[in-house]
């Protein structure tokens, strides 16, 4: 009993740790240009086309394709801020809204074009490989993926607290006129944000391949459980949205070993009714960014 | 998300041109076969032969794997000569694409039926898109033969004919096989909760007492899974020895290697559908090895499927599967009606087919040797094979005088 339960919550931590890579990013860009952005789970999926690609044609490991798959993604991050976004920013809700869904419809249609609906995994030495630890079965490839997003999650920490950069797009979060008034540019410091964003949804791509088949539409599957970490998170809080995953992966997994196996999500989604109806404003309301 | 107009259009249009690539393949085909020999004294007309699958949307893999063998049917009737009683008259396969889309395929069937001078059809590999056509073949008074397993295409049909096995036999084969694992078995099912799960895993249930096969879990999941570590977990703690998964391919890529993961020692068989084609070996890989699945048609039942299944692979890299070998045999059981009814009037080549009688030949290459329709279009010999993943093909193990290799066990 005691082992069914730790192997359950070793589960949940272990794809939590992707979640929160994905919910990181929507949080990120949520909370410093103040849009949501519903292509977030598009960009997981070029992630992980990239990834196996560069892993079918040259054979190049998944984990290793993160210094392709990430640097690719910024750079999208910063275009699509610069020629999209911003052009939306000063009108309301509606066109930003309208903007970035119409972005995830045209990229799961052209992935649909490009690639068509085919499953494509790529089979690395590792993929079927775990570790023992007493009872505990741990999969290398989603301990590895695990490991990278903590340490990715880790620098982002530093970047923010520690750069003037990161400094700068806290600030932008916390009022942007404040932040242009001290001499803050915000075109530079939200492409910056985008771009990051979305190099984490493309590490979280890499880091799936592994062990998750690329299709066109897989990052709608991953994108509904970020949003609920952001919103339980605290919108706008990064380090709210990584514990946020955690959490939210534990108790799916745990859902799934006790109340039945469609019932994880049940656990997740009655896990955000009660906090949105006990603390409004997520769990991490109250902390400073 | 919708279906924008643009898209329709192109749709349609890439549609038309599919449509004519295919018309004009057939024709040339057919017009290279004729131009060196001395004419007969004069050219019979072709026969049209509809074919309706799915090459665009979610079926659209498994749809465009049909039309090749459909192809290649068509090629193989007409290379020999044709419709003898109708002077060497060619078929002329008409395809349609029914784009996975139940809309889609009700005014697809009708267009075609309406728009060619149809003598039959086969389709649409999809049990609910072959629902629609059946329906709408019915009322048009033309002949339809189909693969889909849907015992509901046996009830009020005339014009309907299944020549293979059906949904409730599929359920039977896969707990009678559990007994070629363990005397005991013990298994567990798990299934996606949608209808396709719902109703496959319900019917394993209900005749799982009867086979003496003891279920020890049944657990419905939601589809789509983001990780199947905690389903197995689950499966582990149960005590199963086998376990039957009814998922699409996404959730059985992601079972499939949990289970290697957490080192469970486990019978599967993943039953039909995305289990038994080619793709499935292509994602799961060296995993796949041994895995057992249940198909009403396999490449390795007697000579005659051997050899188309070499022909198909040298113009198409993969083996034939399932439901496209099926439709190979189909394609010769109109031929084998055009020729006895002497006519290309679909009520007469109806009629044919309900007397169909065959125990040799591309027309009886099915599971059991033989084909003859009931009253309700069934094939009275019709029963599917049990199959297992040996070295990246799928070979016949069960029943016993369907088995062309030995079990294969872990």
């Amino acid at each position: 009993m005691l082992a069914t339960v730790a192997q359950a919550v070793v589960n949940g931590l272990l794809i939590g740790g992707i979640y929160a890579l994905v919910s990181i990013g929507v949080t990120l860009i949520f909370g410093v240009v103040k849009i949501v952005n519903f292509a977030q789970g598009e960009f997981v999926m070029i992630g992980m086309y990239i990834s196996f690609f560069l892993a079918s044609r040259f054979g190049i490991d998944p984990l290793l394709s993160l210094v392709v798959s990430m640097p690719v993604l910024f750079v999208i991050g910063v275009l699509l801020q610069q020629f999209l976004i911003r052009r939306v920013l000063a009108l309301g809700d509606m066109p930003q809204i309208f903007l970035t869904f119409a972005l995830s419809l045209l990229l799961v249609n052209v992935a649909l074009l490009l690639f068509t609906a085919n499953y494509r995994t790529v089979e690395t030495p590792y993929t079927e490989t775990t570790i023992r630890l007493g009872v505990l079965y741990i999969a290398v490839a989603k301990l590895s993926a695990f490991i990278v997003a903590m340490l990715l999650s880790g620098l982002l920490w530093i970047f923010l607290h520690a750069t003037d950069l990161g400094k700068a797009m806290r600030a932008a979060a916390q009022n942007r006129d404040v932040a242009m008034l001290m001499g803050i540019n915000p075109d530079r410091v939200f492409c910056v944000a985008v771009g990051v964003a979305l190099a984490l949804a493309g590490a979280a791509g890499s880091l799936l391949m592994p062990f998750y088949p690329a299709y066109p539409m897989v990052g709608q599957v991953f994108v509904l459980m970020a949003f609920v970490a952001v919103v339980l998170g605290t919108l706008g809080n990064v380090t709210g949205a990584l514990i946020a995953s955690l959490m939210m992966g534990v108790a799916e997994s745990l859902g799934v070993q006790f109340v039945g196996a469609d019932s994880g999500l049940i656990v997740v989604f009655l896990m955000l009714l009660l906090t949105l109806a006990l603390r409004p404003s997520g769990l991490f309301g109250g902390w400073t960014r | 998300m919708g279906t924008s107009k643009s898209e329709a259009v192109a749709a349609r249009r890439s549609r038309r041109d599919f449509l004519k690539k295919s018309a004009t393949a057939v024709f040339g085909a057919g017009a290279l076969a004729t131009f060196g020999i001395p004419r007969r004294s004069a050219a019979a007309e072709p026969v049209n032969i509809g074919g309706l699958y799915p090459v665009t949307g979610s079926f659209a893999q498994i749809g465009q794997g049909c039309v090749n063998a459909a192809k290649l049917a068509v090629q193989m009737v007409n290379d020999a000569g044709g419709i003898k009683s109708l002077g060497g008259a060619k078929l002329n396969l008409i395809i349609s694409d029914v784009q996975s889309d139940t809309t889609v395929t009700r005014t697809e069937t009708d267009r075609l039926i309406s728009g060619y001078k149809l003598s039959a059809i086969h389709g649409c590999f999809a049990s609910a898109l072959t629902l629609i056509a059946s329906e709408v073949a019915e009322r048009a008074k033309v002949p339809l033969l189909t693969g889909s397993s849907s015992d509901q295409l046996n009830k009020d049909r005339h014009y309907t004919f299944t020549p293979f096995a059906r949904a409730s036999q599929f359920a039977l084969a896969q707990l009678q096989m559990s007994k070629l694992v363990s005397d005991k078995p013990k298994v567990a099912v798990v299934f996606e909760n949608t209808a396709f799960g719902t109703s496959t895993s319900n019917g394993l249930r209900e005749q799982a007492p009867g086979e003496g096969v003891e279920i020890v879990m049944f657990e419905p999941y939601s589809a789509g899974l983001t990780d199947a570590s905690p389903l197995i977990n689950k499966v582990k703690a149960s005590g199963a020895n086998m376990l039957f998964p009814v998922s699409y391919l996404n959730d059985l890529i992601l079972i499939i290697r949990a289970i290697k993961q957490v080192d469970l020692k486990i019978a599967i068989n993943g039953g039909s559908g995305g289990f038994v084609i080619p793709d499935f070996y292509t994602n799961v890989g060296n995993l796949a090895e041994g895995l057992l699945g249940v198909a009403h048609w396999n490449h390795d039942i007697n000579a005659k499927a051997q050899e188309v299944n070499a022909a198909f692979q040298k113009q198409y890299g993969e083996f034939l599967f399932e439901y496209a070998g099926g439709l190979v045999a189909q394609t010769f059981m109109i031929a084998d009606a055009l020729e006895r009814a002497a006519s290309t009037d679909p009520q007469k080549v109806r009629d044919a087919i309900a007397s169909l009688d065959v125990a040799e030949g591309y027309a009886a290459m099915c599971p059991g040797g033989k084909v003859k329709f009931g009253p309700d279009g069934k094939n009275i010999y019709a029963h599917p094979v049990g199959v297992q993943w040996q070295h990246g093909d799928l070979a016949a193990v069960f029943p016993k005088e369907d088995a062309r290799a030995p079990l294969l066990k872990a």
